[in-house]
């Protein structure tokens, strides 16, 4: 038995963290600079949304002046930047950094110094920007910042010199995090964990990884242009180079689209997988497709500028219309993985079965536009609002809670109240689909984007109206998110090392895990494919068929739900229950 | 009755198929939550099989036939989008500003602005059922000319000219936005477009550019 237990691959450092504040701000743990980023995204999101609540306010009636036209355009600025920027991109990466090295049995990331300056360019990044939006008059360009209107002969005050600073270090320090976990998946996978048997989760980390580092240097080229510009205008004259930027832009702007939705895509794998009591299927296809996926999210770009009247329109049509395929691989995968399963509804389960059909209004509206027949009509108006809003926010945020969910016990060791969590998602899906489903009639109907308030005449009024009561739900909902974190941190119930039955490698673990994340008490257990626990139990469960009762009798070891886990998660309900996984390894 | 049967008949189609294909995942969602009650009724375990070769290349293969056949349709709407122009009745040019229009007849002395504001808006005077050439272009940043009724837009660049013909079928008047956030009083950069029967137009061009004085409203 003792076979079964590998141990940690690379020796731990001697040296041990500092103590206290310090030793969260200098840390060269993953797991906190992933927690860090995570947290300051959070409230970062916070920030953002009640940008876009101010919004919503300003247009639930018409002609209102609750912010002036410049104090409108500032908020849609920083409310775009500060979500795509500040707030999902963090979130993305920063749930690989906290997740993958814990996913693949290593002890710690690659390059942790490199990780922990890609977050504090990140904290730098959204000191800037904040500054920037702070400062009179702004930033008011939209997170596009299109040149020329960007320019200092059109915006000259500091705030947009600061959004182009802020930008560009948000960006430098997502190419750093995303670097040392893609190294981490290359070099660092425990002894058996081969490429081919990392979770799910891992891979959309990886295709994430790989359109960071291909997809994001672009963007610093474009924000470069355009500090040079504004030091000196003289140096880009012509048509010419206002079609460079958005090229440039749009090259880092549809791939940052896919990082802010993959790795929410493995946080809805993982947990469909798990609470469907069986593997995720269709792992292979999943696996190809998402390379595909990545690959295809290079040569689809132009589809933003189908009306610029200077872009090759066909050839980024067909591009962005066959990403339908990969896509439509991932969610056969989810549906094959549900069905057959025995669910379990969870508030992650509820969250992660909620993402399929929310972000699939968004899928398929995106094929519309990818029609440059329809996008004459609905680009830049509230439908291309709608589209994207279903995508990033009914879709990855949605996502991102099913790993919220998921994972919270395993990174705090205490479980969050489940009743208080459903009555988050249910506020969530409601406000959500209020708010975004008047967007797509408004658009068709000739609203176009980036209105700071709209004529009484226009007809817009009693939609614009539901979709800030809406906003109005979104918003309560994040107040019993809030109150949940608080109820739960107080209530202090254990998680033990696997509350939830799941199959990868950070529940084999202790919650949370220790500081090199296996140790002799929690070893790497053997892993012969991507749900390495579950080949364990099933193995378990063959041994006692065949009357092998000592597999049955071991002591409970990692990967063993905790008794107190079970009373708030409610039981599995399984039978019979499943022998633990073994953990021998103890006595070595 | 939308005046680009391109964007009619695609957007119909692309929709249809959407909503057959939102239908088909709920139900497909919706069986598995009672298959998955069924199982634990019946006191079973979940599936087992974790992969499906014939299966999945299935519906790959479904799924490349429904791209293709999306492809094609995208390729043939924009093959038709823009025919031949015919010869023009009049040539436009559009001049997008902050924060107005500004619309010149070429070969003529009219010009065609306004405030963009308290309902001062610039009027875009084009003959009904005869077709013009409007040349988009503008004077500082990136603006976007649009009219919801054309079902078509297209931008305004500085130092560059996009170009496109149209046809309005009928007489009547519509609103356009510009829709490309050019600053500040974005919102307030509408106009109307007016068509009017091709006679009035004619008086409209040698009467300076009043509509008045051309008979018409």
């Amino acid at each position: 038995m003792t076979s079964e237990a590998r141990l940690v691959p690379y020796a731990p450092p001697a040296e041990e963290d500092r103590e206290g504040l310090s030793g969260w701000l200098l840390t060269t743990d993953h797991k906190r600079i992933g927690i860090l980023t995570i947290g300051t995204a959070l409230v970062l999101f916070l920030f953002n949304g009640v940008m876009a609540l101010t919004m919503r306010a300003q247009l639930a009636q018409p002609d209102q002046h609750i912010l002036s036209p410049q104090g409108y355009l500032q908020f849609m600025t920083m409310h775009g930047t500060g979500m795509i920027a500040l707030t999902i991109t963090p979130l993305a990466v920063g749930l690989g950094v906290y997740l993958v090295p814990l996913q693949i049995g290593a002890p710690r990331i690659a390059a942790p110094r490199a990780t922990l300056l890609g977050y504090w360019l990140y904290v730098c990044s959204a000191i800037t920007l904040i500054w920037g939006f702070l400062t009179p008059g702004g930033a008011s360009s939209s997170w596009w910042g299109y040149t020329p209107l960007s320019t200092s002969t059109y915006s000259p005050g500091p705030g947009q010199s600061l959004w182009t600073a802020g930008f560009f270090l948000s960006a430098t320090g997502m190419i750093l995090m995303s670097t040392t976990t893609l190294w981490t998946m290359l070099r660092m996978r425990a002894p058996g964990v081969s490429m081919m048997r990392m979770p799910v989760f891992c891979w959309t980390q990886l295709v994430t990884a790989l359109m960071v580092v291909a997809a994001f240097p672009p963007l610093l080229a474009a924000l470069a242009i355009l500090a040079l510009w504004r030091l000196d205008p003289s140096l880009f004259t012509g048509h010419i180079w206002n079609v460079v930027y958005e090229n440039l832009f749009w090259f880092y702007g549809h791939p940052v689209v896919y990082v802010m939705f993959f790795p929410f895509v493995g946080c809805v794998a993982e947990s469909l997988a798990t609470f469907a009591g069986r593997r995720f299927f269709g792992y292979k296809g999943t696996t190809i497709s998402l390379l595909a996926f990545a690959t295809g999210s290079m040569a689809v770009w132009g589809h933003h500028m189908f009306v610029t009247g200077v872009q090759v329109n066909d050839y980024f049509s067909l591009t962005s219309i066959m990403l339908s395929v990969p896509a439509g691989i991932e969610y056969f995968g989810f549906l094959g993985t549900l069905w057959g399963g025995r669910h379990r509804y969870t508030t992650s389960m509820l969250f992660a079965m909620t993402f399929i059909p929310q972000f699939l209004v968004g899928g398929l509206t995106g094929i519309l536009v990818a029609n440059p027949a329809i996008d004459y009509q609905v680009n830049n108006t509230y439908f291309i609002v709608g589209h994207f809003h279903y995508t990033l926010f009914a879709g990855s945020v949605f996502g991102f809670f099913a790993g919220f969910y998921f994972w919270f016990p395993k990174a705090t060791g205490i479980m969050l109240n489940e009743r208080i969590g459903k009555l988050h998602w249910a506020l969530l899906t409601i406000g959500a689909n209020t708010t975004f489903i008047p967007f797509f009639i408004l658009g068709y109907d000739g609203m176009p984007r980036w209105m700071a308030t709209y004529p009484a005449g226009a007809g817009w009024t009693t939609l614009s109206l539901i979709s800030s009561i809406g906003a109005g739900i979104i918003g309560l909902s994040f107040m019993v998110l809030i109150y949940n974190v608080y109820v739960s941190a107080r209530a202090k119930v254990p998680a033990g090392p696997n509350p939830w039955r799941a199959y990868t490698l950070e529940w084999a673990t202790s919650s949370p895990p220790p500081r090199y994340n296996f140790n002799l008490a929690n070893p790497v257990p053997r892993v012969r494919s991507y749900a390495p626990l579950l080949d364990i139990w099933e193995q378990q469960r063959e041994r006692r068929r065949e009357g092998q009762p000592w597999a049955a009798s071991e002591a409970p070891a990692p990967g063993a739900p905790a008794p107190g886990a079970q009373a708030a998660a409610g039981p599995p309900r399984q039978s019979p229950p499943d022998p633990p996984p073994s953990g021998p390894g103890k006595e070595r | 009755m939308p005046f680009r049967s391109q964007f009619s008949w695609l957007f119909a189609q692309n929709t249809t198929i959407a909503w057959v294909v939102f239908g088909l995942v709920i139900a497909g969602m919706a069986v598995s939550v009672l298959l998955s009650w069924r199982k634990r009724r019946r006191g079973e375990g979940p599936a087992r099989r974790a992969a499906a070769n014939r299966l999945e290349a299935g519906y790959v293969l479904g799924l490349f036939g429904m791209a293709i056949f999306l492809v094609v349709s995208s390729f043939v709407a924009n093959a038709r989008d823009f025919p031949d122009p015919p010869k023009p009745a009049a040539r436009i040019q559009v001049l997008g500003y902050q924060w107005c229009w500004q619309f010149h007849y070429a070969g003529y002395p009219v010009t065609m602005t306004g405030e963009c504001q308290a309902g001062r808006l610039p009027v875009l005077v084009v003959p009904a059922g005869e077709p013009v050439v409007l040349d988009v272009t503008s004077s500082d940043v990136i603006h976007a000319f649009w009219v919801s009724y054309l079902r078509f837009k297209t931008y305004a660049y500085p130092g560059h000219t996009n170009t496109f013909t149209v046809t309005v079928p009928k007489p009547g008047r519509w609103i356009g936005r510009c829709a490309q956030l050019c600053g500040l009083y974005h919102f307030n950069m509408d106009f109307w477009l007016q068509a009017v029967p091709p006679a009035t137009f004619d008086r409209f061009l040698r009467s300076d550019g009043s509509l008045a004085g051309a008979g018409a409203s």
